[in-house]
């Protein structure tokens, strides 16, 4: 077979393990959302299905969120990191200027 | 040659002649050698120290225990400093100065005051009027003399750097760069600023104390902080009688220190038992941050990578990932290396008690005996490292900190190869090699 067939062949094949890893997902997201409480410790497949079923919802959240523009708790927290981060090196300069004007007071003449 | 050079080299002569070729007893009657010379040789052996890239561990170590403590100045003079400090007369500056000082070094002598009017400090809550206070002065003069020194001991240190025996030492470059620390800890106002920088990293540990700084009383020949009062580490049997649990403090204060180098980037390369004390609330308290070490991210990384494969007795991915460190094996020696680490792997950190120590000291000890040059950043953090465990094993003795250290370097490691940006980094070349292992 020349190399070129080779090839397709091998995408061929690719496409078609992806398309049935896709279809095997699909269906066990699906069982996975008809679980009820307590099911997905039913055993490893059981657990799979479930937790299929959870990053799946996941997904459809971080698409709204996407889509949205709003922040995630992730986001906010590393938000307010940075805050804290400007917070501190505004007081160390207020810190630097207060010993500087300290320094700048020692000198004054005596008799002003 | 002056008197006092004369007076520098009797003392260094017959340090080496009294230790008869021991290695360990040179380092003793070097140290005692250093603490009859004075502040200048006290400096100077605070500075090896902190070099175990060009010292011996046993000098490095040694060095350690110096001690530092020389006959309080009269307060008038202490006063004296502080007024010509702020232009202003002490009762204008605090509510209260105690004139005996708590403390007497010598470069600074510390004394006790009260807070006039409240402050709002760089980090934490502020302090009320009424608050205790540290107040640490330079003592006068104490540059000069020091400096004094130091070109006294320069034509001996330039007569050794000719010797090849000495050489090695670089006791010219030595000299060079303890003027170069003296100048920095005669500025109080850059030791202020580390110590707000580490209030503010571990201002969510709750178990951590670092003196908050009062910068309108603090210049280059002052500085003041709150006064934190507790036990130092060689008074914890009061300590564990009061109640405090020694165990948890121990692992808390190897987690601290793994959170300075890992995480942080920053660490506290000065640590010894004078510099830290347990508070009556249970808490740890950090002082004096002349001396820091910092880490880049990879450096980081890598130092994880070692501290794991340590733990797990891996002596091949240790010495692997030293060399990222700037550890550089010669040609034909990484085998005999591999093999003397992997044997004091066994020897010292295989089955419980683990000796850190040991290790450390052992692993020093084999890279100077293969002539392998220890990269300044690398030592440091071995050192500090044994003096962690050093403090540890004190706040408890049986503590074994390859127990925190193990899992924490671990989830370091996790942690980065967990990360979105490296998955994305591997995934498209795992996703070839799985594609290429698939057309065969």
């Amino acid at each position: 077979m020349p190399d070129n067939e080779q090839f397709l062949r091998f995408m061929a094949a690719w496409a078609l393990v992806h398309e049935t890893a896709d279809e095997g997902w699909k269906a066990a997201v699906e069982r996975g959302a008809s679980q009820q409480p307590g099911e997905m410790s039913g055993g490893p497949e059981d657990f799979v299905d479930g937790l299929s079923a959870m990053i799946a919802e996941e997904k459809e959240r971080l698409k709204a969120e996407l889509a949205s523009g709003r922040m995630r708790e992730d986001d906010r927290s590393s938000v307010s990191e940075s805050l804290d981060e400007l917070r501190f090196e505004l007081a160390e300069l207020r810190g630097r200027i207060e010993s500087l004007q300290a320094s700048v007071d020692a000198l004054r003449p005596a008799d002003e | 040659m002056s008197a006092r050079s004369r007076e520098i080299s009797r003392a260094l002569v017959g340090a080496a002649l009294r230790s008869g070729g021991s290695r360990a007893l040179f380092a003793r009657e070097l140290r005692r050698a250093f603490e009859r010379l004075g502040p200048a040789f006290v400096k100077l052996g605070q500075v090896i120290s902190v070099r175990p890239d060009v010292f011996g561990p046993e000098l490095v170590f040694e060095m350690e225990a110096l001690q530092d403590s020389v006959p309080a100045l009269p307060a008038e003079q202490v006063r004296a400093v502080i007024e010509r400090e702020f232009g202003r007369p002490i009762e204008a500056l605090f509510a209260d100065f105690d004139d005996t000082p708590v403390a007497s070094a010598s470069i600074a002598q510390v004394h006790r005051a009260t807070l006039a009017t409240e402050y709002r400090p760089v980090v934490g809550a502020v302090l009320p009027a009424g608050t205790v206070l540290a107040v640490k002065v330079v003592r006068p003069g104490a540059e000069a003399a020091i400096r004094a020194d130091v070109e006294a001991a320069r034509p001996l240190a330039e007569r050794l750097e000719r010797s090849r025996r000495f050489a090695r030492f670089q006791p010219a470059g030595l000299l060079g760069e303890l003027e170069a620390s003296l100048c920095s800890e005669c500025d109080l106002r850059r030791e202020a600023r580390v110590a707000d920088r580490f209030a503010f990293d571990f201002r969510d540990d709750p178990l951590m104390v670092v003196p908050r700084v009062v910068w309108p009383l603090t210049g280059r020949r002052v500085l003041t902080t709150e006064f934190v009062d507790g036990w130092r580490l060689s008074e914890l049997d009061a300590a564990r009688r009061a109640g405090i649990d020694g165990r948890a403090l121990a692992v808390h204060g190897a987690e601290v220190f793994l959170r300075q180098v890992l995480e942080l980037g920053r660490f506290h390369a000065d640590l010894h038992p004078a510099n830290l004390f347990v508070t009556p609330d249970g808490r740890i308290c950090y002082l004096d941050f002349g001396i820091t070490g910092t880490t880049s991210p990879e450096q980081r990384l890598a130092i994880a990578q070692v501290l794991a494969a340590t733990v797990y007795g891996d002596a091949e991915r240790a010495i692997r990932y030293s060399a990222e460190l700037g550890l550089v094996l010669p040609p034909g020696r990484e085998q005999v290396v591999r093999e003397k680490v992997a044997a004091l792997m066994h020897d010292t950190l295989a089955t419980p008690p683990r000796d850190v120590r040991a290790y450390a000291l052992g692993f020093l000890g084999i890279l100077n005996a293969e002539k392998v040059a220890v990269p300044l950043g690398f030592g440091l953090l071995v050192k500090a490292l044994v003096t962690v465990e050093g403090v540890a094993r004190a706040l408890y003795p049986d503590i074994d900190i390859t127990e925190a250290a193990g899992p924490y370097a671990t989830r370091v490691v996790a942690r980065w190869a967990m990360h979105p940006a490296r998955i994305a980094e591997r995934g498209p070349a795992a996703l070839r090699a799985a594609l290429r292992e698939l057309a065969g």
